[in-house]
Formats: structure tokens, C-alpha cells, sequence
């Protein structure tokens, strides 16, 4: 985790992620506090850059302009498992779930980026076809758990896998799993009917 | 004031920006703001620049980050973080949505440390002023190649890599030195937390 941690984020998908797990686990929560901290008290130690005049002006101008808003967050029990930072971001953008008998996915980050984060819903006993990975991918438990060759998962958990793991996660058979993929390449589907299902997906 | 003194009023004292925070929040204060601009804009510019941003694009993130910390400042709680780590994270959202390719805002609205979490950071029972002190003290510390390190990862977001090729260390060195860094100030927080706190009557945040 302490890795996953200290890579700068750099992208939006990997910061979320980061935050999700911070929000998660005791030990994401107290690692991304002393990162931060250490980035606020590095903070005052930079050598300043002087700004333009009209910053300030520009400052006023727009603090004047703009309202005091406290956002709604959305009432929907699925949304409730999710940590609030992620409820945040979701309140600001339709999100399209892709429909599989087993199991929903939401693709958060546009595909522009290089590296990607997706919700993944499995449903309850549903599972996910066999399949391994191209890079690396970081798995958050964020609801419920599942379990695949390797083990089973629950809330808070974190794992990284990667072209050596071959695996068919199955969700729990009363809570399935909600949770958060990030990855920073394909995954590639091996079993039956891999071939339509990495034309779909990919 | 010059960087000294403030520095020396953030660990003797109380952090001057608390307040100056609170004065935005409750008063709607422009003075407290100025003095907020003031320290932490030249800063921002710096750290963005460094972390690769053109000045114009620099500029535009201090002042949309200011403007968010006077339109949530009643959102700011001391204790989850210090005034300029607030205000840190503000900006690096902000510069991640600029920077990106599409140019439209993924993270428009988050400000990561106004939201609460939904577990709580580290345990209740420790004083979070302890807590910030246990952090400023060990960086103070630091020898400065390790200081050097801990800044290119977190205020310059290099990658681990990248700061083994621009200072010739050993991926492995780099990794550890800044897990080790981590870790210690974890561990110091932990022990500091189980000495009785004979602080609680100096704690002035309101």
C-alpha cells in the first residue's frame, strides 16, 4: 500500500484511487495524512515565485462573483457504500454502467488518459469470466467482498494484480462486492468467450 | 513578516493561518484573505511551476485555489489539516484538471480535505496539534538530501524512477529512504500518543 501511496498523482484516475483507499483502510487513512502533510509543510519551504499584479485583481473579481454552495449529495443506498469522495465526484457526472449478466461496470476517468478507474459491481454469487492482466491493476474492496483462486476480500482491502494472476472473482452470495479498479493496462480476458468479451471491453 | 518568524510562530505558538481561516470563514474577512494570498499564492506558482506548469497556467491555478478558499472556508477544520496542507491539496486538484489533455474538469469540485472521512484519520484520542508538531519536528530534522527526496516525490511528483535517474541513487534506495521516512513519522505519532498529553490546556484553536 505505502507504494501505491507515494506515487505522485499525477492523474486524475490514480488520485481518486488514492483517495478511496485513504478513506477505506486505517493504515491508506493515516499514510495519505502524513503525505499530505509533509506536501503542506514542503509547501512553505519552496522558494516563492512572485505573481503577476493582476492575480489578486483577478482574485477579487471572481471571489465576488461566486456563491457560497453546499452540494446535495445523492440519496441512493448503492451510493451510500461508497466513500464520500467518490460520492462527490459521481454527483457532478452522469455515469454509463455497462451491463453483464453478473456483473456492472462504470468507467470513471475518460479513455483519454492513459491509465483508467472503473466501478465494478458484481452481483451477489455473480462472477466475473476468468481472466489475467496487462500492467497492473489495484483492486478496492469498497462493499460487500468477493473471492477468486487467491483468496477472499473484504471492505478496505487492497490488491494488486497483474499478468501472472489468472483468476474468476465471484462475489459474495448475499452482499456481492462493489469496488474500485485502478489499472494501468488492458485486461485481457482467457477463458471461454474470451475473444467477444476483450472486443467489448477493450 | 519574514519566513523565519513565521515558521518560528508555527511551532511555538499557534499557526497564524488558523485563524486567519477562521476570520474568512466567520467574518468574511478580506484582510485575513490578503495575508493567505499574500504567504501561499508565490508559493503555489512555485510548487506548480516545479511540478511543470506554465506560469500563465500557474496563475490561473493560484488564483482559481484562492478562490475556492474563500468560498469554503467555513469547510476547513484544524484539525485535519494545517492551513497549508488545505490549501496544497486544493491546488493540486485544481492542476490536475488544467493539465489534463481534454481540458474538461474531472475534479471540478473536490477539495480532498474538506471532505470528512468516513472513517476517522489515525485515532480520536490523539491531539491533532500533537500530531503536526511530531510531523514539522521530524522534518526539521531531516537531513536535507532526504528532505530533497521526500520534495521531488510530493511537491514535484516525480516519479520513484525519475528521481533515481536525475540523482543517480538506486531505484531500491529511493523507494526506501522514502518508506522509511513515512514509517518513522508514523511510528512517532503512535508513541507520541501514548504519553499522557499535559498539552491539553495550551490548545487554543478556537
Amino acid at each position: 500500500m505505502i507504494n501505491l501511496m507515494t506515487q505522485p498523482s499525477v492523474t486524475a484516475a490514480r488520485l481518486l484511487f488514492q483517495q478511496c483507499v485513504a478513506a477505506s483502510s486505517q493504515e491508506g487513512s493515516s499514510l495519505e495524512f502524513i503525505r499530505n502533510e509533509i506536501s503542506g509543510y514542503l509547501i512553505e519551504k519552496v522558494e516563492p515565485v512572485k505573481l503577476h499584479q493582476n492575480v489578486w485583481k483577478k482574485t477579487l473579481d471572481s471571489i465576488s462573483s461566486s456563491k457560497k454552495v453546499r452540494k446535495e449529495m445523492i440519496l441512493d443506498p448503492f451510493y451510500n457504500n461508497l466513500p464520500l469522495v467518490l460520492q462527490e465526484f459521481l454527483s457532478n457526472k452522469k455515469v454509463k454502467w455497462k451491463n453483464f449478466s453478473d456483473v456492472k461496470i462504470a468507467k470513471l476517468t475518460p479513455s483519454s488518459e492513459t491509465d483508467k478507474l472503473e466501478l465494478i459491481h458484481v452481483m451477489p454469487g455473480g462472477s466475473i469470466p476468468q481472466h489475467t492482466h496487462e500492467g497492473i491493476e489495484n483492486f478496492l474492496v469498497l462493499h460487500g467482498s468477493y473471492s477468486d483462486e487467491y483468496g477472499t476480500y473484504t471492505e478496505g482491502s487492497l490488491q494488486t494484480r497483474d499478468e501472472d494472476h489468472d483468476h474468476k472473482p465471484i462475489g459474495h452470495p448475499l452482499t456481492g462486492c462493489i469496488g474500485l479498479a485502478y489499472t494501468d493496462g488492458k485486461i485481457k480476458f482467457s477463458g471461454k468467450f474470451s475473444k467477444i468479451l476483450n472486443f467489448f471491453t477493450n | 513578516m519574514d519566513n523565519t518568524s513565521i515558521f518560528q510562530m508555527k511551532t511555538k505558538v499557534k499557526n497564524p493561518f488558523i485563524n486567519a481561516m477562521k476570520q474568512i470563514a466567520d467574518h468574511q474577512d478580506k484582510s485575513s484573505f490578503k495575508m493567505i494570498f499574500d504567504y501561499f499564492g508565490p508559493r503555489l506558482k512555485s510548487f506548480l511551476m516545479s511540478s511543470g506548469a506554465e506560469e500563465s497556467v500557474a496563475e490561473e491555478v493560484v488564483q482559481e485555489t484562492m478562490c475556492v478558499v474563500w468560498t469554503k472556508a467555513d469547510y476547513y477544520d484544524p484539525k485535519m489539516a494545517s492551513p497549508s496542507t488545505w490549501i496544497y491539496t486544493i491546488a493540486r486538484n485544481k492542476k490536475i484538471d488544467i493539465l489534463r489533455k481534454s481540458r474538461k474538469a474531472v475534479l471540478e469540485n473536490i477539495d480532498t480535505a474538506i471532505l470528512p472521512p468516513i472513517i476517522p484519520r489515525l485515532e480520536e484520542d490523539i491531539e491533532h496539534d500533537q500530531k503536526f508538531e511530531v510531523i514539522n519536528r521530524y522534518l526539521d530534522e531531516l537531513p536535507k538530501e532526504q528532505l530533497a527526496l521526500l520534495k521531488m516525490n510530493f511537491i514535484e511528483e516525480k516519479s520513484h524512477g525519475e528521481i533515481a535517474e536525475i540523482t543517480k541513487i538506486p531505484l531500491g534506495t529511493i523507494k526506501s529512504r522514502i518508506r522509511l521516512a513515512m514509517e518513522k513519522i508514523r511510528e512517532r505519532i503512535e508513541k507520541d500518543k501514548e504519553k499522557p498529553n499535559l498539552n491539553n490546556n495550551v490548545r487554543s484553536i478556537n
